[in-house]
């Protein structure tokens, strides 16, 4: 099937199997492969990018279903060489260790600041609920989001 | 300590944390080569029987199958994947490449190679295999009761030993005995990113391995001495990986990927979905432990005799060593005039136990540290106040190694822990009423520093400065995601005084670096850290010598700072390390590079004492964690921020090992939880604020005083949790982990007892 969407500000039009995942067109289709699989089933958020605003699994969307979406995926948080500050504050606060689920962490993180920008911690946490961390204990990924400032939060394409 | 320092102490983060915020660093599932080939397991969906007969004719007609083999076309050759050194004691070769009797749910029978990920798969679903069904053993009590079925050909009791150590004294009615049962289970190891393994096999007829493992060299003896290959005609490289925590230590898809490399003269890659890792690689191994403890009236330890039996699943592969480790740590927590241990290490037709975060200590640590509360309630005593009197003191010998525990500071953990925590305001000498029951926990821990007192304990390292005085590191280190890399780095750029940037340390690789046991066995801070430390002192002392001859000054009147060497007293006169270099090299013909070899001499302990407070919600049985204290005996702290990061990740990995995690093995020995779906992994809701409390006291020969952290900040975290609930709720639960079915049962046998 034809599907029209958008990457990261970017325009695609490709012909792709129905049954195709978010996830392997990006890692496998346009080489984004810093979305991570973790479970395939939507209970790690690894996979977590942004869609439409929202944060979503992207191991539990189909092809048909991003036709004329707009996706953000952690390549997308970097502007111009400059590291987001999201991205400088996990590094500032020890929030990231094997970074496996550093990219889908980050993802949420985003899309909780893109509509909140002074979160408790009760809503830190709610909003990463459905990314898994083994190695932090989430405490430094908790703190690392709580002190970005506001001001940074609308993703420019 | 009597010296600030300039780069050790501090937090750093991680050193590829810029590559990983970006999404850019390659693991293995990103990396692709060119003309690599997809493999897929076909995994046996029950748990014991014979495999009479397969068919594999239409999954090779499929187009785009390169390759399908079973057990008929693959090396019989037995294994073990447990091997660190050629001729290892205790590394049983039970186990073959494909198998043709099937032991566990999620042995390995076929294996499909083929151009792409989708037809792999689909021709997985076209073999068709006969089986003939075998009875189940899928407990230690089965397997040991059966007289019949054998699961290997030598019979289900894998292993088993027993040491007495000191004299035992008659029983006095000075006395009491204690005896309780507690029963540890199977866990998944939930690195977040699956076991995926790349090997290719060159036309020089030379094997390279990508690896994301603990140990290239166990990686390179187990593949190699299997495919009869040389040592220098096989490459493993350790690459970045999605978490480990022992799940990676064994080498598991590294040698059937190797095969098929070799096989096909083409790259391949093999990945494992999340079931395929819960089911097939390896888990924690489940044991129970009967410990029976003498106690004088006055609260002292008079004997300990303890009886592990350890579920080794249907594999040995470390579950010897697993067993016969978990008789050497209590040892190293109290004081005990005599100590028995007797172990027994069974095979089962379950899922395959290997190394887990803590190796053994976590398993026994729950178990005494879940007894020493029921004592303390038997004599009517303080839980404190009890450990007080048993616990080590600093350079206690460890009475089952006969090794100095070294400045072993579990007291200050235990003292100013408690302190800190508020505990005796929160502990509860009276059970809460009512529906939600608060209640407090505190559990020790001992555990260790390197393999120094039972195996080779060495490494090796070789620093060079480039010539414009900067320095590359080359080490056997894997970085785990622990800041291993980043605290090496830190501590060699101490002692050079140089900025860390201008070092670069490189990870574990056979062909190009020197020989390192692995990361495992709390041995990388103390023994490589050591390792980095002496090799960066010894290139000091040659640049020095470098400068002397420079400047024409004798080397006494030289000092090195900030990257520079000066001439004492002169704040005129010095010289770059650029210069150092570079003239060295050019005008006397010097090369400043230093091998060095660290033998390790001690093995101290490491100590924890945790905290924690729960609420039990009495209607639902849900247990909530509701704050939390780890106190460490950590030496020095080299990056505090990463420390911080390895106790809060322990705790959270203790919680829902206490709590909710197990792998489920029904009596048919399928698995009954083999997706993430229904094993549960605490997420940051259920995760509590983490409290540090870091003893600092040095005294041990790690660098700069540093101990081990990463495993033992995990080890009393689930003896915290449930000796916590077994205050708010007066009960006695030691039956892990704490299911709300469990906790609801244990109320109500409260009840009617009541």
């Amino acid at each position: 099937m034809q599907i029209e969407f958008k990457v990261n500000g970017k325009e695609h039009n490709m012909n792709v199997q129905p049954t195709i995942r978010l996830i392997d067109l990006l890692r496998e289709e346009l080489g984004l492969t810093g979305t991570k699989e973790g479970c395939g089933e939507g209970e790690c958020g690894s996979c977590t990018v942004i869609m439409n605003g929202k944060a979503v699994n992207s191991c539990l969307v189909l092809a048909p279903q991003i036709r004329g979406q707009e996706i953000f995926t952690i390549e997308a948080l970097e502007q111009d060489g400059q590291l987001s500050k999201i991205q400088q504050s996990f590094i500032n606060n020890s929030a990231v260790q094997c970074g496996y689920c550093t990219p889908g962490m980050l993802m949420s993180a985003k899309a909780l600041l893109m509509v909140n920008s002074h979160p408790s911690a009760k809503e830190i946490k709610t909003a990463i609920a459905g990314n898994l961390c083994r190695c932090t204990g989430y405490n430094k990924i908790v703190q690392a989001i709580q002190e970005v400032a506001v001001g940074d939060q609308k993703l420019e394409t | 300590m009597d010296k600030d320092f300039k780069y050790v102490g501090h937090t750093f983060p991680i050193h590829d944390a810029p590559q990983k915020v970006r999404g850019s660093l390659g693991y293995l599932s990103d990396i692709k080569l060119p003309d690599m080939l997809y493999a897929k397991l076909l995994l046996s969906p029950i748990a014991h029987a014979l495999i009479t007969r397969i068919d594999t004719s239409k999954a090779e007609a499929l187009p785009g199958v390169m390759g399908v083999f079973t057990h008929l076309n693959t090396p019989s050759k037995t294994y073990s994947r447990y091997r660190i050194v050629p001729n290892q004691e205790f590394c049983l070769e039970d186990e073959r490449l494909l198998t043709d009797k099937v032991r566990f749910a999620g042995d390995r029978v076929a294996v499909v190679v083929a151009d792409s990920k989708e037809i792999a798969k689909q021709a997985i679903e076209l073999i068709q295999v006969e089986y003939k069904a075998l009875p189940v053993l899928s407990t230690p009590e089965k397997a040991l009761q059966e007289q019949v079925t054998r699961i290997h050909p030598e019979g289900n009791l894998l292993h088993e030993y027993e040491y007495k150590l000191g004299e035992q004294l008659p029983l006095t009615e000075d006395c009491v005995v204690v005896e309780t049962v507690t029963n540890t289970q199977k866990v998944h190891h939930a690195a977040m990113e699956t076991h995926v393994c790349l090997a290719d096999f060159d036309s020089s007829e030379k094997l390279t391995l990508w690896a994301a493992c603990q140990g290239v060299f166990g990686v390179r003896t187990i593949v190699a001495d299997l495919l009869e290959l040389s040592y220098n005609k096989v490459r493993v490289i350790k690459v970045p990986m999605g978490g480990s925590f022992g799940g990676r230590q064994e080498t598991i898809l590294e040698p059937l990927t190797a095969f098929l490399a070799k096989e096909l003269r083409r790259p391949v890659k093999l990945s494992l979905t999340r079931e395929e890792t819960i089911i097939s690689t390896m888990t924690r191994p489940a044991t129970t432990s009967r410990i029976r403890t003498k106690v004088t009236k006055e609260g002292f330890l008079a004997e300990c005799s303890v009886d592990t039996v350890l579920d080794a699943g249907a594999y040995a592969t470390s579950s010897i060593d697993n067993t016969y480790v978990m008789s050497k740590k209590i040892c190293k927590l109290y004081r005990i005039p005599y100590y028995e241990h007797s172990g027994k290490t069974v095979y089962t037709n379950t899922p395959v136990a290997g190394g887990a975060r803590g190796w053994g200590a976590p398993e026994i640590m729950t178990a005494i540290e879940i007894h020493m509360d029921e004592v303390a309630k038997r004599l009517g005593m303080d839980l404190i106040e009890f450990r007080l009197k048993n616990l080590v003191h600093p350079y206690d010998l460890d009475k089952t190694s006969q090794i100095s525990l070294g400045n072993a500071r579990v007291i200050d953990c235990l003292e100013k822990g408690a302190e800190a925590f508020g505990w005796g305001k929160r502990f509860k000498r009276e059970t809460d009423q009512g529906r939600f029951r608060r209640g407090a926990g505190l559990a020790c821990a001992a555990h260790k520093n390197g393999m120094y007192g039972g195996f080779p304990e060495h490494s090796t390292m070789t620093l060079k400065m480039n010539e414009d005085g900067s320095f590359i590191l080359n080490t056997g280190l894997h970085e785990l995601g622990c800041g291993t890399i980043t605290s090496i780095t830190q501590i060699a750029a101490e002692v050079l005084d140089i900025d860390p940037k201008y070092i670069s340390t490189l990870e574990a690789d056979t062909e190009c670096g020197p020989y390192d046991f692995g990361s495992y066995g709390s041995r990388v801070t103390y023994i490589c850290g050591a390792c980095a430390y002496e090799v960066a002192q010894l290139i000091k002392k040659r640049i020095l010598e470098c400068a002397s001859q420079i400047l024409q000054k004798p080397i006494q009147y030289l000092e090195d700072k900030d990257g520079r060497v000066w001439v004492s007293g002169d704040e005129q006169h010095s010289i770059s390390y650029r210069d150092i270099a570079t003239t060295a090299k050019i005008k006397h013909n010097t090369d400043i590079v230093i091998t060095h070899t660290y033998h390790g001499t001690s093995n101290p302990g490491a100590y924890a004492v945790h905290f924690a407070e729960v609420e039990v919600d009495t209607a639902t049985g849900r247990v909530r964690v509701t704050d939390y204290l780890a106190a460490h005996d950590i030496g020095k702290a080299i990056n505090p921020g990463m420390v911080e990061g390895q106790i809060q990740g322990g705790v959270q990995m203790g919680i829902g090992y206490a709590l909710y995690e197990e792998i489920r093995v029904g009596k048919d020995g399928s698995i009954l939880n083999s997706s993430l779906k229904n094993y549960h992994v605490l997420n940051a809701p259920d995760m509590p604020e983490v409290n540090i409390l870091l003893i600092e006291q040095g005294g041990d020969e790690g660098p700069y005083g540093a101990k081990s952290i990463g495993e033992i900040a995990f080890v009393p975290v689930a003896a915290a949790v449930v000796n916590a609930v077994n205050n708010a709720l007066g009960t006695s639960i030691s039956n892990m982990p704490l299911t709300p079915e469990k906790i609801l049962n244990a109320l109500g046998v409260k009840k009617h007892a009541n």
